[in-house]
């Protein structure tokens, strides 16, 4: 299911997949596991690839505001299709997103993925990136292997959106 | 001790000292404005009356009603608390008038110590250090012959007006000439007067206070100091005790500068006397707050007296029950104000409807709190919503523990000063006792949430999303779920 918000100007797309108990979450190119256990309506404990968190979050129609390590976040309701632009302007190229090593190439030149298709699994600060796909698309180029470090920011695939994604 | 007291205040300084009232076997009568009739303050009072509308103007303001409702309601003593009707005479004369105890000290002390002209005055007869001044200088010849007694650098302001308008600093004796022609055009233009008034410039001045107590049967001691440097728009938001730049000879000083200052005008029940105290450990007086301060807590947390029950003690008539040689300040004690305001708008307010509240808990965690869910909070007052105080053997000690009761801290509803608090307690100049007045336009020109936790956020709302029945505004059913800690298993702490 995608779920789409605006937090302070910044659209923001989510792809959450119910898994087994868990949810698979797809954010910002990269995927991570999560449990959702409600203390009471508004306080969750949540479990994020291993590490729990308190979080408390209230609801204004489709918004949501969430409270977290002393911080607070309001998300606003974005419509699906300015979600769609965010998808269309999702750049071709997949970068790290922290310096780290590459622990598994999981395509090849010439696959075709889907939104939410793992692309490549990044070990960094002693956890698992999962980079994912925004959207359909070819991969064009795999720069790196297996076992390479990595620089933050190191452009690692590159994709070819279809067409059919940004409409 | 008295029987029946009206609080005549509201918030958080409403809740404590209903609470001080009870715990000395009184009964609290609450007043409240129509903004106010939900307010935690009148819930937990034994009774409460409303004295008028919103606008503190005609309600908290309005001594006559708020007199008129003590007599009424058979109270024999009236708690002013801080703000408001707090440090006016003309309120503390129309209580004891009334034949009521104001708890606070003589309106003569009161007004002898709001006319700051005459303020200044009593205290440098008391032999207690202002900042050296001369006013109404009129020619460069003039000043220089105060400059040797004033020292650089030199705060060159209008006599006859504020606003910045006029006011220059000078550090040496070449920039005087110039700096004053235009300094005395400036003001002859903005206030048609170009008088001037000339001090001594403090260069990031700490602010530090000391309180005191005193009976109505002459005996007075202090209870240290707390250093309040930590401000935003003169108004302090963090506070602790003792302060890191006291050494013991400096606060021997201080306290006594304070005895003598609260002295000069016989003072009875708490008072705070503020000074300024410059880089080179000289220290001026600033002025008297003749009530209970906000930040009062922290000098309890160390002291272990309670202002409030001494307070109410001292204005039944006892006689002080300490001397000063039983005052052995423990430890380190920090308050943190947590303001309805939001640090990324310039500190602007943001009053709201509290729909989720979460206060901090544990070991040496204090909470003053004039909020609960549910509570809209006015638009019409002070935006302070809580106050978290803290106790530790030291200053690094506490310091951590404030972190963590904030980041334990949940507010949803309006917008909080909760994260930029975090981030001053965090900050290395901080960390290292390097405050002053100017800390936060020094360290904080601007300031925007570092927000680490934005992912986790973000998959919260995702997931809460997915629920079915989660699209409404209201609080809806608690979800029915197995305790987490059957159904979670383990998770891997700090990922080893």
């Amino acid at each position: 299911m995608r779920l789409t918000f605006r937090h302070r100007q910044e659209p923001l797309v989510l792809d959450v997949y119910p898994e087994a108990g868990k949810y698979r979450v797809v954010a910002d190119g990269c995927d991570h596991i999560a449990e959702a256990h409600y203390l009471d309506d508004a306080t969750l404990l949540l479990v994020v690839d291993g590490h729990p968190y308190r979080v408390a979050i209230t609801r204004q129609g489709k918004g949501r505001t969430v409270a977290v390590g002393g911080e607070v976040y309001p998300f606003t309701p974005e419509s699906a299709s300015a979600a769609r632009h965010v998808a269309a302007l999702a750049p071709p190229e997949i970068v790290a997103p922290m310096p780290g090593k590459v622990v598994q190439v999981l395509v090849k030149p010439g696959d075709q993925v889907e939104s939410g298709d793992g692309l490549l699994i990044l070990e960094a600060m002693k956890m698992e990136n999962r980079l994912v796909a925004e959207a359909v698309a070819t991969v064009t180029e795999v720069r790196v292997s297996e076992g390479d470090m990595v620089e933050g920011g190191q452009v690692l695939i590159v994709l070819r959106y279809h067409e059919e994604s940004s409409s | 001790m008295f029987s029946r007291v009206l609080i005549a205040n509201r918030g958080e300084i409403a809740v404590r000292l209903i609470r001080a009232c009870h715990e000395l076997g009184a009964r609290a009568i609450a007043v409240y404005s129509e903004a106010d009739a939900a307010a935690p303050h009148v819930l937990l009072a034994d009774e409460a009356v409303c004295v008028g509308p919103a606008a503190s103007a005609q309600s908290y303001l309005d001594s006559e009603r708020i007199v008129e409702a003590a007599c009424r309601l058979g109270a024999e003593a009236v708690h002013p608390g801080y703000g408001f009707l707090a440090e006016n005479a003309a309120f503390a004369r129309a209580v004891s008038d009334a034949g009521l105890t104001f708890i606070g000290p003589q309106a003569e002390a009161i007004a002898a110590m709001g006319d700051k002209v005459a303020a200044r005055q009593r205290v440098v007869a008391a032999g207690v250090p202002v900042v050296p001044a001369v006013e109404n200088v009129r020619d460069p010849a003039e000043l220089t012959r105060h400059v040797q007694r004033i020292g650089y650098p030199l705060l060159i302001k209008a006599a006859a007006g504020g606003g910045g308008k006029g006011m220059r600093i000078v550090r040496a004796e070449r920039e005087l000439e110039n700096a004053f022609a235009a300094a005395g055009r400036e003001a002859q233009s903005a206030f048609g007067d170009g008088r001037l008034f000339v001090e001594r410039y403090l260069d990031r001045p700490r602010h530090v206070e000391v309180q005191v107590l005193a009976d109505q049967h002459g005996d007075i001691l202090h209870l240290g100091e707390r250093e309040c440097s930590i401000q935003r728009r003169h108004q302090k938001i963090l506070e602790e005790t003792p302060s890191p730049a006291l050494t013991p000879e400096l606060r021997d000083q201080m306290t006594s500068a304070a005895l003598a200052a609260a002295r000069s005008v016989n003072y009875s029940n708490a008072g705070t006397v503020e000074f300024l105290l410059d880089q080179d450990g000289r220290f001026y007086f600033l002025e008297m707050n003749t009530r209970l301060q906000v930040e009062h807590p922290i000098t309890e947390l160390v002291s272990g007296v309670d202002l409030v029950h001494a307070q109410l003690r001292i204005a039944a008539g006892e006689r002080l029950w300490l001397r000063q040689q039983d005052v052995a300040p423990r430890g380190h004690a920090i308050e943190c104000r947590v303001y309805a305001e939001d640090p990324a708008q310039q500190f602007l307010p943001s009053p709201g409807t509290i729909e989720y509240l979460r206060e901090p808990q544990g070991p040496g965690v204090r909470v003053d709190s004039g909020i609960m869910p549910g509570f809209t909070v006015p638009l019409h007052y002070d935006p302070l919503l809580a106050k978290v105080s803290v106790w530790a053997e030291t200053r690094e000690d506490a310091r951590r523990r404030m972190v963590g009761a904030l980041r334990d801290y949940v507010v949803l509803g309006c917008i909080t000063s909760i994260p930029f608090l975090v981030d001053v307690l965090e900050h290395p100049a901080f960390v290292a006792g390097d405050t002053h007045t100017h800390f936060i336009d020094e360290h904080f020109p601007t300031w925007h949430g570092k927000e680490q936790h934005r992912l986790i956020a973000a998959i919260a709302a995702a997931i809460d999303s997915t629920r079915p029945g989660r699209h409404s505004a209201s609080p809806g059913q608690p979800a029915a779920v197995a305790s987490p800690w059957t159904s979670l298993g383990h998770w891997r702490l700090g990922q080893g």
